[in-house]
């Protein structure tokens, strides 16, 4: 397999990892060398040659390559099974109305959140259970880190360059969910998206880091997602305004409450647009009163219509916790779900 | 030994072109294109103070993006033809 991409000849594990930090091109934390055959590995498993356009980056005109992904995707600790959820969160990361280069360059400091749905998860053994957010097993901790290292190095995006970030958030080393489709009776979010059941599928969202919530003491559906609302209230009064997609992750113990009670996603979302709007005028409450003007009446919604809501079923199965995930900036950015495998070019690449 | 390869595009992006410098601003029309923040307002209006009065420049003409985190509207980009310097800034 031809590569476009320099090489260089390192003597050691330790001096591949000094190559590597001293050119800028991690995130901090060591990486996997990317050879030629473990890169090469990767593109064989998604039957793409290096020079496989994914896209062009639509702000700046960059050519974005399965080779570049792939070398990135193994720094990052990616297997070769792992790396169709990386083309794929890619590919949807170039849409335009993800808007990439705005999302990631914004002193504003959001990730890229990706979701996963269908198969897939468990054929890489993604967990959407104890510790789902966070550091739950290998696939989403490498998958979520690929997607951070490609951005360095493809866009550089890096901090103080083109990432102007003021504080950033943890997710931005990786932030990767699976869906917990096994434990829920809701619809997969990327079926209630319109992905046909059973596709395997990837959500990217510009997203803020997750809002930790707590109510163990009702089982009302109505009274458990008021808590859910409060929080968006809370970073509408804080934060900003702008309505878009915002992320909930309903755990277990929460989720059989509103299950029980039952409750779809739709539902779900329906009453939270009701109930996560504020008065212009609380802004004064929180320090903000010299933006509250003559609109202090105005009402504003967390989303412009319910279906921005996306409800992720993930979390350990104890504890009465849930999050919010606010979005980067309301609608400067909106959330993208594609199914992964859609392929325009299935050839076997020539060896 | 490793041998491993390069992460990143290897080439530059694509790059625009600066125009041709100004001889004089006397007389000129000037462009403002604001990312709408709210410190672009007084910077802005100082700016365009600056210009006609020790500049002698003949027209300032402001114009603001209708997303502060996207490349400028079309309609923007198309008007630019019409000016003889475009000053675009951020209000962060």
């Amino acid at each position: 397999m031809q590569f476009a991409s320099r090489s260089y000849s390192a003597d050691s594990i330790s001096a591949v990892q000094e190559l590597y930090h001293s050119n800028g091109w991690t995130d901090g934390l060591p990486i996997v060398p990317p050879t030629r055959e473990a890169v090469q590995e990767c593109l064989e498993w998604v039957m793409m040659p290096p020079d496989q356009l994914i896209g062009i980056e639509p702000v700046r005109g960059l050519a974005i390559t399965a080779e570049k992904l792939a070398i990135n995707a193994v720094m990052a600790g990616c297997l070769p099974m792992h790396f169709p959820v990386v083309v794929t969160a890619w590919t949807a990361m170039m849409q335009d109305e993800f808007l990439m280069h705005g999302a990631t360059a914004s002193t504003g400091g959001c990730a890229v959140l990706v979701i996963l749905n269908g198969p897939i998860r468990l054929e890489i053994g993604a967990s959407g259970t104890f510790n789902a957010l966070a550091n739950s097993d290998r696939a989403t901790a490498v998958i979520g880190r690929a997607i951070r290292l490609c951005l360095i190095n493809l866009l550089d995006d890096r901090p103080g360059v083109i990432d102007r970030s003021t504080l950033g958030h943890p997710g931005k080393f990786s932030y990767c969910v699976a869906e917990d489709e096994e434990d829920t009776t809701w619809l997969p979010l990327a079926e209630h998206r319109g992905v046909p059941k059973g596709a395997s599928s990837v959500t990217v969202m510009s997203a803020g880091a997750p809002r930790q919530l707590m109510n163990e003491w009702t089982t009302k559906p109505e009274e458990i997602l008021e808590t859910f609302a409060a929080e968006m209230r809370a970073n509408m009064r804080h934060y900003s305004i702008h309505p878009g997609n915002y992320a909930i992750v309903v755990p277990k113990q929460l989720r059989e409450h509103l299950q029980a009670g039952g409750w779809t996603k739709a539902d779900i979302a329906t009453f939270i647009h009701e109930r996560a709007r504020i008065h212009r005028r609380e802004w004064a409450e929180v320090g903000k009163g010299a933006v509250v003007r003559d609109r202090g009446d105005s009402v504003y919604t967390a989303m412009d219509s319910p279906d921005q809501l996306l409800v992720i079923a993930a979390g350990g199965p104890a504890g009465g916790f849930g999050a919010v995930i606010p979005p980067w900036l309301g609608n400067k950015s909106y959330a993208v779900t594609l199914p992964i495998g859609v392929c325009v070019d299935c050839e076997p690449p020539k060896k | 030994m490793f041998e491993v390869l390069d992460p990143t595009p290897g080439t530059a992006p694509p790059a625009g072109r600066l125009a041709p410098r100004l001889d004089t601003l006397e007389g000129k029309t000037i462009g403002f294109i604001s990312n709408g923040k709210e410190g672009t307002k007084g910077f802005f209006r100082h700016l365009d103070q600056i210009l006609r009065e020790e500049y002698g420049v003949a027209s300032v003409v402001s114009r603001t993006k209708s997303n502060y985190s996207a490349p400028a509207d079309p309609h923007i980009v198309a008007e630019i033809k019409g000016w003889d310097a475009v000053v675009s800034g951020l209000g962060d």
